[in-house]
């Protein structure tokens, strides 16, 4: 069998999916669609945040700013992770886990961008209101 | 159609996890300065009607306590100025009058309400200071007897004093005192999540969603805040200023927080920031141990915070350094570059 | 499991079935556990092939006993059993297979297994996020990852109808079950 005749075999198969679709189905796909549009215009356009919240397994959640360089240990299931703050972002740098998922995530700036590692049990989000504060101390 | 049903449901679900409670606030001008309430998660209407609740009581405080203004606080001093007996048949004014003579003793009456005369004589018991340094006679003659709560004396339902020098001036503990009320008044209607501020001195009820309330501190010198920090649930802030009430002459600042010492403006400091743990009456602590850390030498000022049980202090030096409890340093947040500040930390 | 304990005692052909099914989609789930994925969390979910097979081909309670079976025995496989990622699986499971049943007697002219198929990954993301929010994450944030994860069920979903169309056309020539 060439390569060419397998192309030409997937091809026949794809269309005979298509011709599968009926009207019912083409609902689905775009009420599908519309929910992907409407996720993703929810989370677009938000503003950086200025506030970074860490939440472990062990204690209440804690909320660090972002206007500082520094790198932080936070105690998790199964160790200490490492994470990194500096302009205005924050990233995980180390961690106990085996996948690393947390750390190549990279960055996170937006308010309510999010990483998780759930070996770890170690969430890191960015919160903040359009004003970094509730209340001003005089 | 079932499924379609289905999928509306799922979506509400989405949208519905996705929305925040609501926060109504509102404000009003009282003890000569903004109150500002928040009430995160109750209605409109009920927010609104428990916060006019809270500034009614604080127009009462107001008109109850005012040092110089006509008020049952003001009528005592004339009285005792008189050398005369004042009868009050109120039991709020001598719990009020008994716990600052506590807090004062407390504090080796760095805090001390019962030197309004040289409140006055310095110009601050009027909407706009002087904008004059008083005699160095007329201080002397005031610090030569200087007044402290010790001078009244409380027979049942009598107040007196030998010291005619003698005026109360609860400027430092009215506001904080009021936390207190507005801490009761939203428990007593339910309100679990609430953030009083009146003139800078706030209290904190329940939190806001899921996280604390955060504050921000005043920079001393900037049109900003230098910093920020989680107010957790039923904890007061309080900070005292040399920025607020101050007049300037001759390029040297003189600010409403007097040294009752030396009789002049304490000028050691820029501000003295405290947070006090959920009490009774912490509200009334967060307005009125303040003081003490402006006010004190800056030896006497850890001794004093540790003397107190202040755990959580941030006092900015004159010269802008900054002296924070350790406990203090792990939770605040700055808000500028710190590099350049010199913090020390104990 | 309720239909491996039968199975030592009276196995029924329903029992074999599931059975052979659940073994295809264990395989499945276990392979795709080893690997790796391109974006952190987001998952083929090629096992999903099997349960919608699996409704076409025999009935909803055939299918989701595959389909539970499928949940717990590739978790204990691959050492996750009761561990968040197991609930996360498992209520991302049981979400799919309710709107599979509420969706499963749609009109067939007009609606095929493309349908079912799409229905079926939405339900597992709703499942998993539901459990997310409660319990991992009890926060807001976590919808943020929402487009990711839904986009991610179109494209499989429509994936998985596609071959699952190409399984149930097979069986029509050859006897596999």
């Amino acid at each position: 069998m060439s390569p060419y005749n397998g192309l030409n075999k997937i091809m026949k198969k794809i269309l005979q999916y298509i011709k599968i679709i009926k009207l019912g189905d083409t609902f689905v796909i775009v009420t599908f669609m519309g929910l992907i549009f409407w996720s993703v215009s929810q989370s677009w356009n938000m503003p950086s945040g200025q506030y970074l919240k860490i939440e472990n397994n062990q204690e209440d959640s804690k909320v660090f700013s972002l206007n500082q360089t520094v790198n932080k240990q936070v105690i998790g299931f199964l160790g200490s992770s490492e994470i990194s703050i500096a302009e205005g972002k924050v990233r995980f740098v180390k961690s106990p886990c085996t996948k690393k998922y947390c750390i190549h995530h990279g960055w996170i700036n937006k308010i309510n961008q999010t990483i998780v590692c759930l070996p770890n049990q170690i969430t890191i989000s960015i919160v903040g209101d359009s004003e970094s504060y509730d209340t001003v101390n005089y | 159609m079932r499924f379609h049903k289905l999928l509306l449901i799922v979506i509400l679900f989405l949208v519905s996890c996705s929305q925040k409670a609501p926060i109504y606030e509102h404000k009003d001008f009282i003890f000569g300065t903004i109150v500002d309430i928040k009430i995160y998660g109750e209605t409109e209407e009920k927010s609104e009607n428990i916060s006019n609740l809270i500034f009614n009581d604080f127009k009462r405080l107001h008109n109850y306590l005012h040092p110089w203004e006509k008020s049952l606080i003001s009528s005592m001093n004339n009285a005792i100025a008189a050398g005369s007996v004042f009868n009050v048949d109120d039991e709020e004014i001598i719990r009020i009058i008994q716990d600052n003579k506590n807090l004062a003793s407390k504090s080796e009456n760095y805090f001390n309400p019962a030197i309004g005369k040289l409140i006055a004589l310095w110009g601050f018991h009027q909407e706009l200071p002087n904008q004059m340094v008083p005699k160095a006679h007329q201080i002397n003659e005031l610090l030569a007897n200087v007044t402290t709560m010790d001078d009244l004396k409380i027979n049942q339902s009598t107040l007196s004093s030998a010291n005619r020098n003698f005026q109360l001036d609860l400027g430092g503990y009215a506001k904080g005192y009021a936390l207190d009320r507005a801490k009761k008044i939203l428990a007593n209607n339910g309100v679990a999540n609430a953030l009083v501020n009146i003139g800078g001195n706030i209290i904190a009820i329940g939190m806001h969603g899921d996280r604390s309330w955060i504050v921000g501190i005043q920079h001393p010198r900037k049109p900003s805040a230098i910093a920020s920090i989680q107010l957790p649930p039923g904890w007061s802030i309080g900070t005292s200023g040399d920025y607020q009430r101050y007049f300037m002459d001759h390029d040297k600042r003189y600010s409403h927080l007097i040294n009752p010492r030396t009789g002049f403006p304490a000028d050691n400091s820029q501000s003295a920031t405290i947070m006090i743990p959920p009490a009774n009456n912490s509200g009334a602590l967060s307005d009125a141990y303040s003081k003490p850390l402006f006010i004190a030498p800056e030896i006497e000022k850890l001794q004093l915070a540790d003397k107190l049980g202040i755990d959580f202090f941030m006092v900015v030096l004159a010269n802008g350094d900054i002296l924070i409890s350790s406990k203090m340093n792990e939770s605040i947040q700055w808000l500028e570059q710190n590099n350049e500040k010199n913090i020390t930390v104990h | 499991m309720k239909a491996m304990t039968q199975s030592i005692i009276k196995p029924t052909k329903k029992d074999h079935t599931i059975a052979k099914l659940a073994a295809i989609a264990i395989v499945l789930s276990v392979i795709e556990f080893f690997l790796p994925s391109p974006i952190p969390g987001i998952k083929p979910g090629i096992a999903n092939i099997i349960i919608l097979y699996t409704l076409v081909r025999f009935d909803f309670s055939t299918a989701a006993w595959v389909s539970l079976v499928r949940v717990f025995v590739s978790s204990i496989i691959v050492g996750s059993f009761l561990s968040p990622t197991f609930f996360l699986s498992l209520f991302g499971a049981i979400v799919s297979l309710v709107l599979l049943y509420a969706v499963q007697k749609l009109p067939k002219p007009y609606f095929s297994i493309v349908s079912l198929s799409l229905i079926a990954s939405f339900g597992h993301i709703v499942g998993q996020f539901i459990i997310a929010r409660l319990w991992i994450i009890p926060h807001d944030s976590i919808f943020n990852l929402l487009p990711l994860f839904l986009i991610s069920a179109l494209i499989f979903g429509l994936f998985s109808a596609f071959v699952c169309n190409i399984l149930l056309k097979h069986k029509l020539k050859k006897h596999t079950f």
